[in-house]
């Protein structure tokens, strides 16, 4: 099962639900989430059996990642308000919150703000699909969780050495995995039938150039996770910055005073 | 800034960073109190389970952790002028989080 090979990794990555540590609620609910004809009263009845996910759904749903004006308590409205696409990717980000933690501590604190953050940014620029957006952002480094359950040696060492090179993960990885977590995060999300715009933003938010059809919305995400890591909130695999897309960040037409907010912002969000 | 502070772990002389009030949206305490234990004791009664209290949101790191830990963080990546740019901003930022001290004078501060 050698990772450096392409065509092993995807598939690792592909049947990553077959894993014996991957708990069997959540294999039933990526089996339904990558089914086509899946509707949304049946996600509504699989989270709602299971408490443990209801509440984490219902968290991620009332916390500040969603601009909701009211607290939210059934799932069924939940999903009604959010639309498909984006219950999607909650449900899988609820449902990996455990296995985001185990992999590596900071993971999902990190993966929160930078939700946080996205939100924030897509508010400011008026776009029409800010959830779609946020949850993007909270699942940005979900290949990462993918390495960590099916290499997990591999990915300590790629750890390892970025600590002692003082380089990105994204570089170490080069030297452990045929193609890196964003490659798998497009191989996941795409097994999962996440609209192209979603698999775009997880996909490219290291290179937001290479995104097609969500530019705008990848340069978000990619200037999200570099600033929630400037901060220093939570922890993503390094202790090190990955460089700022020029292009990109010229997109999004951010004033000094602008982050300032937006970090305001963000601390607020982060007592809650 | 501020912090949201569960009700067991508040103690007396904590400052409150914003107005308390009730669900019926009756105001309980004024943003500014400094709490007393017989008004934690009330809050307690009431089911009040956070406040925002005035402060830096982590106030068991230092300032000069986290400065210290961006510049680590940053020190290759500086030359860029777009990461210089975003590390002014983050680093004056912290700064801002240890400033207010506490107090809250005017709406703009908290």
């Amino acid at each position: 099962m050698n990772p450096m090979d392409p065509a092993i990794l995807r598939s690792s990555v592909e049947t990553i639900d077959s894993l014996p540590s991957i708990p069997a609620s959540l294999k039933q609910i990526m089996n339904l989430i990558g089914s086509s004809r899946v509707t949304l009263e049946e996600i509504a009845n699989l989270i709602s059996q299971d408490l443990a996910l209801t509440s984490r759904v219902l968290k991620v749903v009332n916390s500040a990642i969603y601009g909701v004006p009211e607290r939210i308590s059934s799932i069924s409205y939940a999903i009604m308000m959010l639309g498909m696409d984006t219950v999607r990717g909650l449900v899988i980000g609820a449902a990996a919150f455990e296995l985001m933690q185990k992999v590596m501590a900071g993971l999902w604190r990190h993966s929160i703000a930078c939700a946080t953050v996205a939100r924030i940014i897509a508010v400011r620029k008026d776009l029409r699909n800010v959830e779609e957006v946020a949850i993007a952002a909270l699942l940005h480094d979900v290949g990462k969780v993918c390495f960590g359950l099916k290499y997990p040696l591999e990915l300590k060492l790629a750890m390892d050495q970025a600590q002692d090179d003082e380089i990105t993960l994204l570089e170490a990885e080069k030297g452990y995995f045929a193609e890196d977590h964003a490659a798998a995060g497009r191989w996941l999300t795409e097994k999962w039938r996440f609209n192209r715009k979603m698999v775009e933003i997880i996909a490219c938010h290291h290179v937001p150039r290479l995104s097609r059809t969500a530019r705008l919305e990848t340069s978000i995400v990619h200037f999200a996770d570099i600033l929630v890591r400037a901060r220093g909130i939570g922890f993503a695999g390094d202790k090190m910055m990955p460089l700022l897309d020029d292009k990109a960040f010229d997109m999004l037409r951010l004033s000094k005073h602008d982050i300032r907010r937006i970090l305001e912002e963000l601390e607020e969000s982060l007592d809650e | 800034m501020s912090r949201k502070i569960g009700i067991d772990d508040l103690k007396p002389g904590m400052k409150l960073a914003k107005a308390l009030t009730a669900r019926a949206g009756i105001m309980l305490l004024p943003r500014g109190a400094v709490l007393t234990e017989s008004q934690i004791q009330t809050l307690r009664a009431m089911s009040v389970e956070k406040v925002s209290i005035a402060g830096p949101p982590t106030p068991q790191i230092t300032k000069e952790q986290l400065l210290s830990d961006l510049d680590r963080r940053f020190h290759k990546a500086e030359s860029k002028p777009a990461m210089k740019f975003v590390k002014k901003i983050v680093q004056e930022h912290i700064e801002s989080l240890y400033e207010s001290n506490g107090s809250c004078d005017t709406e703009e501060q908290c």
